[in-house]
């Protein structure tokens, strides 16, 4: 009997083990894109952080897609092969979550030939995982981290191609009070330094354009249950409700409005610009805004290749919202490590010298991607700062204001 | 503050404390038998809540053949959501028991930590199995159910749904209090947790009495969880932590160990959560919950109901 015990148990503790292990926390799964190169090619590796298991799985996962995609199309180009590179890519979870986006960016440095990083979404996490490249001399490209302090660190290896929330913010301001002639908001954020931010910058335009905010309020990223805070909306009876935050919680805190009967539709900002949110909510969010980064992928210049290489490349998968953007931070630096290829030889990109010479090179970007003109200014933000409104019509998100039209 | 928007909190407390008394019973059930925390609990929850997600996707799905009688008519409707209830509080009863059996009973003469231990590994193995055999995203939660205002008075109102979850919730209480203190079951359960080696010597089959609390305590939980679903609208792996833990600390209010006193507990819970998020500030609710349960633990270690407890020691 005692023997028997203690069998079940070390099976059970096996078991717990191998979950553990199979999820990975914080682990990073190497996929290689490409190998049928020649034998002497030299393998350099792009790094892919993102929320993959916990948060805003939907948008992490489009992320991971576009990249790979990028890598396979490099792969398969002549500049790779003439350049004798090959590249790869590694999966980082980081769960949205600041502690694991650091164990991930520290996996990341410890793979020499890792050369640069596209990522990570969530501001709060790329934020303190920015330090960790920076002091391993990896570039990194975000597609959608977008809270200003990310960019004002100091750092000369962190760039984004998305657009800020002191853009951001502001613009849906003006898009709310200004377009659709809202003057009452009452405005919400996550507590994470993207919701905050973004909500921040909301508040501020949409009063100094003449709105009235009613109240601010502060919920958790991970909350479901907001019929006390609703019930406070209700009794504010404001125009329209801002929310800074992910889809997740966005979309319960919107549902859970209209059950209560509050009439005022709630915008968002791109954390919330998914199919997911839509799946959430239901019919409950008929008429809900939000904002996103750049134009709407089918508006984009290059927009229609990218569509038909990813439909061919994942014919199951819808276009997500960060997924033009991370398809443009891998190409920039697959670009960049091509021309220091190119001027130094391959063998030499994974040298301190080279990795100056492949931040040096996304620096000094200057293309046109799938979305749109890409430059950096001395921060490494974006200096295409489009802006577009999207409002859920008949169940999908439909563009309402897109710049320039 | 209006007078609507006081009893409108008070409605949106009195629902979020039925779930939480639901899953409480279960900790201060298991507690009471076996002086032991059973940290897998919001396991149970979150997989009720998939379970009868799973039941209800499959019972109105075009392909089922009766779909149309289960989404037709009101009494359908009934039909279903008494059978989604029914599947998931069995199906988790079964998975509690079979937890025990495997992780807790042949560590039941173990240190208490150990126990313990092994409840918080159930805990992560069932989250993670759900993360990657289920999905890591949140599946929403199909409204079947008519969510419509029943009642209103003074300017808030009642929906259909609080009614049923209050409702539920207060006869599952009544209807396992009567148990425990009526019959001769419950007797054999009083008996285990006032001194199990004694009531072994009485005839009592200890290993039928905690399997039942095991069994009792899960399937209060899973019911909780496709409330939870179906309220909230949405059904994640990650879903039982946080009631989990708010349900633990509403067990430890009303006095662990003790069936009314995880009610109070819970209910109380609920409506001091929904106040304080109300008038404070949502990022305030926590704590303000929490300060209570310091100061009570502080004048009343027991918890609120807790002599009892000290009674039977």
């Amino acid at each position: 009997m005692k023997m028997r015990n203690k069998r079940v148990l070390a099976a059970l503790a096996a078991l717990v083990a191998v979950s553990m292990i199979a999820t990975g926390c914080g682990g990073a799964k190497t996929a290689d894109t490409g190998t049928d190169g020649a034998a002497a090619a030299t393998k350099i590796t792009i790094g892919i952080g993102a929320p993959l298991t916990q948060g805003a799985v939907a948008l992490g996962q489009g992320m991971k897609r576009s990249a790979n995609l990028a890598v396979k199309q490099a792969n398969e180009s002549a500049a790779a092969k003439d350049a004798g590179i090959t590249f790869a890519t590694v999966e980082g979870d980081d769960q949205g979550d600041p502690k694991t986006g650091v164990t991930v960016a520290n996996t990341f440095a410890s793979d020499a030939s890792l050369i640069g990083v596209m990522g990570h979404l969530n501001s709060g996490v790329t934020i303190p995982a920015s330090k960790v490249y920076n002091d391993n001399k990896i570039v990194m490209v975000s597609p959608a981290a977008t809270n200003p302090a990310l960019t004002l660190q100091g750092f000369n290896n962190v760039f984004r191609v998305c657009t800020i929330d002191t853009v951001q913010g502001p613009t849906a301001a003006e898009a709310a009070y200004t377009t659709f002639g809202y003057k009452t908001v009452v405005v919400i954020d996550d507590s994470t330094p993207y919701g905050e931010g973004l909500a921040a910058e909301f508040a501020k335009k949409f009063a100094s354009l003449g709105g009235k905010v009613l109240f601010s309020e502060k919920t958790s990223d991970k909350d479901t249950d907001f019929n006390a805070l609703v019930t406070k909306i209700k009794a504010a009876k404001p125009d329209l409700i801002y929310y800074g935050g992910i889809y997740n919680a966005g979309a319960l805190l919107s549902k859970q409005a209209d059950d209560a009967g509050v009439k005022a539709p709630m915008m968002s900002g791109d954390g919330c610009y998914d199919g997911e949110y839509i799946k959430l909510g239901g019919t409950q969010v008929e008429g809900d805004y939000c904002t996103s980064i750049g134009l709407p992928v089918d508006k984009l210049p290059a927009g229609q290749a990218f569509i038909d290489a990813y439909k061919a490349e994942y014919p199951t998968d819808d276009i997500a919202a960060y997924d033009a953007y991370s398809y443009d931070a891998a190409n920039l630096i697959i670009q960049a490590v091509l021309k220091v290829a190119g001027e130094q030889g391959a063998d030499k990109v994974l040298t301190p010298a080279g990795r100056d010479a492949v931040i040096a090179a996304v620096a000094a970007t200057n293309t046109e991607g799938v979305s749109g003109a890409i430059s950096f200014d001395a921060n490494g933000d974006t200096t295409n700062k489009a802006v577009t409104t999207y409002q859920v019509k008949s169940g999908a998100w439909t563009p309402v204001l897109v710049p320039g039209e | 503050m209006t007078a609507d928007v006081i009893i409108q909190q008070l409605v949106n407390g009195v629902t979020l404390g039925g779930m939480y008394a639901l899953i409480a019973l279960g900790y201060t059930l298991v507690y009471g038998i076996l002086l032991m925390i059973n940290f897998a609990h919001s396991e149970m929850f979150m997989g009720g809540a998939y379970v009868g997600l799973g039941m209800l996707l499959l019972l109105t799905s075009k392909s089922f053949p009766a779909h149309a009688f289960f989404t037709g008519s009101a009494f359908g409707i009934l039909v279903l959501y008494v059978i989604v209830f029914a599947v998931a509080a069995i199906a988790i009863g079964i998975l509690g028991m079979v937890i025990e059996r495997v992780a807790y009973r042949p560590l039941r003469h173990a240190p208490r930590l150990a126990p313990l231990i092994s409840a918080i590994g159930v805990s992560i193995f069932l989250q993670n199995a759900a993360l990657l055999w289920i999905d890591s995203k949140a599946i929403p939660f199909p409204r079947v159910f008519p969510v419509t205002p029943l009642v209103t008075f003074a300017g808030a109102s009642v929906n259909s749904l609080q009614i049923l979850i209050v409702a539920t919730s207060l006869i599952l209480l009544f209807v396992l209090d009567t148990f425990i203190s009526r019959t001769r079951v419950g007797k054999a359960m009083r008996a285990t947790s006032q001194d199990r080696e004694a009531a072994g010597l009485m005839g009592i089959d200890i290993n039928y009495v905690i399997s039942l609390a095991f069994f009792i305590g899960p399937a209060l939980g899973a019911v909780a969880g496709v409330f939870h679903g179906m309220y909230y609208g949405a059904v994640v792996f990650s879903m039982g932590f946080i009631p989990g833990i708010k349900s633990f600390t509403a067990a430890v209010l009303g006095g662990i160990g003790n069936l009314r006193g995880a009610m109070l507990g819970g209910f109380l819970l609920g409506i001091v959560e929904s106040l304080a998020a109300g008038f404070l500030s949502t990022g305030y609710k926590d704590v303000v919950a929490f300060i209570i349960l310091i100061l009570v633990l502080i004048f009343r270690p027991g918890g609120l109901l807790g002599e009892s407890v000290v009674e039977k020691v």
